[in-house]
């Protein structure tokens, strides 16, 4: 029992996180989050392997899942219900990517945004750094953005689309749009652990920023007063210039999409102090 | 800190929300406010607010033990909860040092799919404790819990005291500076209780401080030097064990006699009953408090309103205030033919009117609150001439300065020899 003799003293006083120097708190953050790696892939390990036991079809559904979900909007490109405006790749190729990217910034909102509905009663049971539980949905996420990425690149080939080499930093362009969804989606975590319809209120919202965002169609529309809406819209450079990279191997807009990604650090970094400020009121709602 | 406390608390307070919406309301304000960094004062009780754990205030030296007690809803596992780090305090102020291990639940974030060996390392993380710490201590942990050859299936097929098994013995393993535990967690058999009690008293004798939550039992005052009783969140008391249990009793006694039951009659009505008392030998009679191993004195007053040929037999009954009979003093006013049916040992005539006073010389009635059931009925009839339920309480109250009771453990001894006077 040699450790007993030199133990810090923790202290738990009411709103402490509030009264924190600014630096101090930062690097609390930091400590905090990478103490608890450990955790991390142990709670990660555990959720996957749960996940895909339980499930007949197994590891398949990750590859599955994105393929069931694009049908639906080649058919209806098909039937013409939908008008892409002007497009440079064949558009099952656009709207498979667009939806795909969109389906990418939309798991990495709720993974990020159900955390605590997932794991919420451990928070009674013990005591740990709650973006352990954000942590870890993420990481589940990664795991099955791989799995979309891949199915992507398969369709790739078979249209015979493969325009360069550049189109393999796909994955490396899909970072903002994490840090752009999962910030929102921690400061949803909270207030969805105190008022349970939050996250589905942001879900629909979200599902409304789909519209003003060229994701099945292009943005360059006649409609002028949507096209200036989209052109505000930093999503629009984002989810583009993923699908630029991997379509055509260039970028249409290189500085909205760096503006755009500067801002979504941003906000992630913003969301993450939010979140870090205001988590300890959560376990006692759970 | 000085010299070895472990455990520091100085008015810790704790509020909680009594309805959901005004809680969810709350909730979502202070979220708000502590993300812009501005405090909401969580000092102030709000609407519908009341304080779950209130002014607390005790210390802990290393190697001593503390016992919550207090009735259900009295702030127990709220304070265990606001030591372990899981809430975060409204008011006051906790200063730990050292790790703290809380029994709160057992097998905290296990998942049934994964093998035992899994979900030991998943299991440790959630305590704290590093992979190299767990590695250290795994043989430890699988010997305790007694898994075997488990070890390697998912814990989806392990009994449910395989289960409690692992789960206590990672956090008893973790080699905890303050172990905290609710007693509610009392579980497995009888072999796996006593493990698990040496092992919690070598880790006190090794210099761990262990707070226990608890209902005040026999096993508070073996474990504990010292207590803490809460009622309604607030501090009532904080000092030895025995004392702080009698404090305990005490409290739920009075409550008891207060509350009481109104007397009800019942049968015919051709008795009636008056000026009920139980008290202990040599004291007053209004005091219905009686403390343990003491002799019993009930008396009162009947009267007959109709005249009566039949062989009575007078019955006082006690029960638990929650009803469950413990004993009835019988007598019978002439001896009975019937010799199996009736023991015929306790033979007083009675007048028109008169008083009677029972004797218990020494009770074993163990501290509670008791209700005295009065009835006269004839032994050839099936019916009561007259009956009085509820017609007293009392209580069983812990000697001042022994632990006698101790000896006889939670059992209440219903065979007991008593002395009927008619005056």
């Amino acid at each position: 029992m040699d450790h007993r003799s030199d133990n810090p003293l923790v202290v738990y006083e009411p709103e402490q996180r509030i009264r924190m120097g600014f630096m101090t708190c930062w690097k609390l953050m930091f400590k905090s989050l990478v103490g608890s790696r450990t955790l991390i892939w142990l709670l990660f390990k555990r959720n996957i392997t749960a996940s895909y036991k339980q499930s007949a079809l197994g590891v398949a559904w990750v590859i599955l899942a994105p393929v069931i979900g694009i049908v639906s909007w080649v058919f209806m490109n098909y039937a013409g219900i939908v008008h892409p405006g002007i497009v440079k790749v064949p558009y099952p190729v656009f709207l498979l990517f667009g939806t795909a990217i969109w389906g990418l910034f939309m798991g990495f909102y709720s993974a990020a945004a159900t955390s605590f509905t997932s794991d919420g009663t451990l928070m009674l049971q013990a005591k740990f750094p709650h973006e352990v539980l954000v942590a870890q949905q993420m990481a589940q996420m990664i795991v099955s953005m791989i799995a979309t990425v891949f199915v992507l690149f398969v369709v790739l080939l078979i249209f015979g689309t493969f325009p360069s080499w550049r189109s393999m930093l796909f994955p490396l362009m899909v970072v903002p749009l994490f840090f752009l969804g999962t910030g929102i989606g921690m400061v949803v975590a909270v207030f969805a652990a105190v008022v349970k319809d939050v996250n589905r209120v942001v879900t629909a919202l979200l599902g409304l920023l789909m519209f003003i965002t060229p994701v099945i169609y292009s943005a360059d529309l006649e409609n002028e007063i949507l096209q200036a809406v989209i052109w505000w819209n930093p999503l629009t450079y984002l989810i583009n210039g993923v699908r630029e990279i991997a379509l055509v191997g260039r970028l249409d807009h290189p500085t909205g999409y760096i503006l755009a990604t500067l801002l979504s650090i941003v906000v992630f970094l913003l969301s993450w102090r939010l979140f870090f400020l205001s988590e300890q009121k959560v376990a006692e709602r759970a | 800190m000085a010299d070895d406390i472990v455990v520091r608390v100085e008015g810790l307070g704790k509020k909680f929300c009594r309805t959901l919406r005004r809680s969810m309301y709350y909730g979502a304000i202070d979220v708000m406010r502590s993300m812009v960094g501005v405090s909401s004062h969580p000092e102030v009780l709000r609407r519908d607010e009341f304080w779950a754990v209130d002014h607390v205030t005790f210390a802990l030296r290393r190697g001593e033990t503390l016992g919550l007690i207090g009735a259900n809803g009295s702030g127990k596992s709220t304070l265990l909860r606001l030591l372990a780090g899981i809430y975060q305090p409204d008011a006051g102020r906790i200063e730990i040092k050292g790790r703290v291990s809380a029994l709160i639940a057992l097998g905290s974030g296990f998942h049934p799919m994964m093998t035992g060996r899994e979900n030991i390392y998943l299991g440790a993380a959630i305590m704290g404790m590093s992979r190299r710490e767990t590695d250290r201590k795994f043989n430890d942990i699988v010997d305790f819990a007694d898994i075997g050859h488990f070890l390697d299936s998912p814990i989806k097929t392990y009994s449910s005291g395989m289960h409690l098994r692992l789960g206590f013995a990672i956090a008893i393993f973790s080699e905890p500076d303050i172990l905290l535990v609710d007693e509610a967690l009392a579980v497995g058999d009888a072999s796996f209780q006593k493990k698990c009690l040496e092992k919690a008293l070598r880790l006190i004798r090794e210099g761990t401080a262990m707070i226990l939550v608890s209902h005040a039992t026999p096993t508070v005052e073996r474990l504990c030097n010292n207590g803490l009783m809460l009622k309604q969140g607030r501090q009532i008391y904080w000092g030895s064990v025995e004392q702080c249990v009698q404090r305990y009793f005490h409290e739920i006694g009075q409550d008891n006699l207060t509350r009481g039951a109104t007397p009800q009659t019942f049968g015919v009505g051709d008795v009636r009953f008056s000026n009920v008392h139980v008290y202990q030998e040599g004291r007053h009679l209004n005091d219905a408090n009686v403390e343990f191993g003491a002799p019993i004195i009930i008396e009162f007053e009947y009267k007959f309103l109709k005249p009566t040929r039949h062989n009575n037999q007078v019955r006082v009954g006690i029960r638990t205030f929650e009803g469950r009979e413990v004993q009835k003093i019988i007598f019978q006013e002439r001896p009975c033919s019937q010799r199996d049916r009736y023991p015929n040992e306790h033979i007083i005539p009675l007048k028109e009117e008169g008083r009677v006073r029972v004797r218990i010389g020494s009770p074993r009635l163990f501290p509670q609150t008791f209700r005295v059931d009065l009835a006269i009925s004839p032994l050839d009839m099936d019916l009561h001439l007259g009956g009085l339920a509820n017609a007293a309480l009392f209580n069983v109250v812990h000697p001042r300065h022994e632990r006698t009771y101790l000896e006889y453990g939670n059992l209440t001894i219903t065979e007991f020899d008593y002395d009927v006077a008619i005056s």
